[in-house]
C-alpha cells in the first residue's frame, strides 16, 4: 500500500515536471514568435517612414531648382483692382464638383465686382483630388493653368472658366493633355508654354507647396472662400453678396 | 444560455479565424489607398488637429504600412495575440480621434479608407457610422487578443496556443491534480468529461 502510493506519487511528480517543461517550452516559443512579429512590424513601419522622409528631402532639393509661375500676387492669381475694399480668396481644385458649383453660382457676380473695382479676386488653385481620376487630372489641369498664368496672365480667367465648364466627372480618366492644350489655344494663351509645362510637369513642386500650405492653415476641403481673410461657411450668391457689400461698404 | 456559451466556446477557434479574416480585409482596405496617396494621408492626419506638425508626416507615412503589416500577420495567423492587441490599440486610437473631432465640432471625414479628411457639411452621421464600425472591429481585435487560438493559423503549426488537453476519462475522482481553471471549455462541460469527450467541438 505504502509502496504503491510512493510509486504513484513519483509518477505524478514526473508527469508534473514534464508538463511544466512543456509549458516553459510553449512560453519560450510564443515569446519567440511574438518578438519576430513585433520586429517585422517595427521594421516595416520604420523603413517606410525613413524612405518617405528621405524622399521629401530630395524633393526639397529639387524644389530649390524649380520655380513657381510668374505673375503671382501673394502666392495667388490676383484679378482686379489691388486697392479694392474687398478681397475674395478662392481655394479650389479643378476636379472638385463643389468648386464647379461655386463657379456656376458666382462667376458672373465676381466678374462684375472685378469690373466695377468693388472686389479683387485671388484664385488659389490647389490639387487634392488626384486620386479622383486615373490620370492625376487635378495636378495636370492646375499645371496647365499655372503655365497660362506664367506665359499669358491676361488669359487666366478665360482658361479657368473653360476648365470648370468642361470639368470631367470624378473617377474617370479626366481630360487628356491634348484637350488642356486645345483650351489654351481657344483662349489665345501661349500654346507651346502649356505643352512644355504639361510634358515636364513643370509646376509639381509649386503645386505640392501651395496644397500643403492650404492644409497647414487648417482648411480641409474645397472650395474654401475667404472674404478679407475671414472664411465663409455659406458661399451662396446671396450670402457672398451680403458679405462683400458689407466689406466694401 | 449555457448551451449558447458552450457553443461559442467550442466554436471559438472558428470565430477567431473569422475575426482575423475580417480585420485583415478591413486593414488592407484602409491601408492600401493611404499608401498610394501619401500627401492625401498627410492632409487627413493634419485635419484631426491632434498631432503636432513635426509628427504629422511620420505618422501619415507609418500608419498605412502598420495597417498593411498587421493585415499580413493577421491573415497568416502569426503572433495572433500580439497582432490582435495591436489592432485593438489602433482601433482605440481611431475611436479617440473620431470622438474628439466630433466633440471639438470639426467638420471632417475621418479619412479612414483614404478619403482624405475632406470637408463635409453635416459630419455627425459619418462620425456615428465610423464609431459603430470601429467598435465592431475593436471587439474582433479584443477577441483575438484574449482567445488567439484559431483555425488556419501559422501559430498552430508553430505550436502556439495548443488545444486544451482533454483529461483522461478514467482518472479517479479525488486525485489532487490542480484544477484547470484556465480551461473553461472543460469545466463548462461535466458530461463531456464523463464520457471522455470524443469531439470537443461537436455543437450539441
Amino acid at each position: 500500500m505504502t509502496n504503491a502510493r510512493t510509486a504513484r506519487s513519483a509518477r505524478e511528480k514526473s508527469a508534473e515536471l514534464r508538463a511544466e517543461a512543456a509549458r516553459k517550452e510553449a512560453r519560450r516559443r510564443s515569446m519567440l514568435v511574438l518578438s519576430a512579429v513585433l520586429a517585422v512590424l517595427v521594421v516595416a513601419v520604420g523603413a517606410t517612414i525613413l524612405v518617405r522622409t528621405a524622399g521629401d528631402q530630395k524633393a526639397a532639393q529639387v524644389a530649390a531648382s524649380s520655380r513657381p509661375p510668374r505673375n503671382l500676387a501673394d502666392g495667388g492669381i490676383a484679378v482686379g483692382n489691388a486697392d479694392a475694399a474687398a478681397t475674395i480668396e478662392v481655394f479650389e481644385d479643378f476636379q472638385c464638383p463643389a468648386c464647379k458649383s461655386f463657379e456656376d453660382a458666382n462667376a458672373a457676380q465676381l466678374a462684375a465686382w472685378v469690373q466695377a473695382g468693388t472686389a479683387r479676386v485671388v484664385y488659389r488653385p490647389i490639387s487634392i483630388l488626384d486620386r479622383s481620376s486615373s490620370t492625376e487630372y487635378s495636378t495636370r489641369a492646375l499645371t496647365a493653368a499655372a503655365a497660362v498664368v506664367d506665359a499669358s496672365p491676361a488669359k487666366f480667367v478665360a482658361f479657368h472658366t473653360l476648365l470648370f465648364a468642361n470639368q470631367p466627372a470624378e473617377n474617370t480618366p479626366g481630360l487628356d493633355d491634348g484637350q488642356l492644350v486645345s483650351f489654351a489655344q481657344q483662349v489665345g494663351a501661349d500654346v507651346p508654354a502649356v505643352q512644355t509645362a504639361l510634358k515636364q510637369r513643370r509646376y509639381d513642386t509649386w503645386i505640392a507647396t501651395v496644397t500643403d500650405e492650404f492644409s497647414k492653415r487648417g482648411f480641409t476641403g474645397t472650395p474654401t472662400i475667404l472674404v478679407n481673410g475671414v472664411r465663409l461657411e455659406d458661399w451662396s450668391p446671396e450670402n457672398l453678396r451680403a458679405v462683400v457689400t458689407k466689406a466694401a461698404g | 444560455m449555457t448551451s449558447l456559451s458552450t457553443l461559442l466556446v467550442a466554436r471559438q477557434p472558428w470565430l477567431s479565424t473569422a475575426a482575423r479574416a475580417l480585420l485583415a480585409g478591413v486593414l488592407v482596405l484602409a491601408g492600401w489607398p493611404k499608401l498610394l496617396d501619401p500627401e492625401g494621408t498627410v492632409r487627413s492626419v493634419r485635419a484631426f488637429q491632434l498631432v503636432p506638425e513635426s509628427l504629422v508626416r511620420p505618422v501619415a507615412y507609418g500608419l498605412p504600412m502598420l495597417e498593411l503589416a498587421l493585415a499580413a500577420v493577421l491573415l497568416l495567423g502569426l503572433g495572433t495575440r500580439l497582432a490582435g492587441a495591436a489592432t485593438a490599440v489602433l482601433m482605440l486610437v481611431f475611436l479617440g480621434g473620431i470622438a474628439s473631432a466630433w466633440v471639438r465640432g470639426l467638420s471632417i471625414d475621418c479619412g479612414c479608407f483614404g478619403d482624405a479628411g475632406a470637408l463635409v457639411s453635416d459630419p455627425v452621421p459619418g462620425y456615428v457610422r465610423d464609431i459603430l464600425r470601429d467598435l465592431l472591429f475593436l471587439g474582433a481585435a479584443l477577441l483575438l487578443a484574449l482567445r488567439p487560438r484559431s483555425r488556419y493559423a501559422l501559430d498552430g503549426l508553430l505550436g502556439l496556443h495548443p488545444e486544451p488537453a482533454v483529461p483522461p476519462a478514467d482518472r479517479p475522482a479525488g486525485t489532487d491534480r490542480p484544477a484547470m481553471t484556465d480551461r473553461p471549455a472543460m469545466t463548462d462541460r461535466p458530461s463531456a468529461r464523463r464520457t471522455g469527450a470524443p469531439d470537443v467541438r461537436s455543437p450539441t
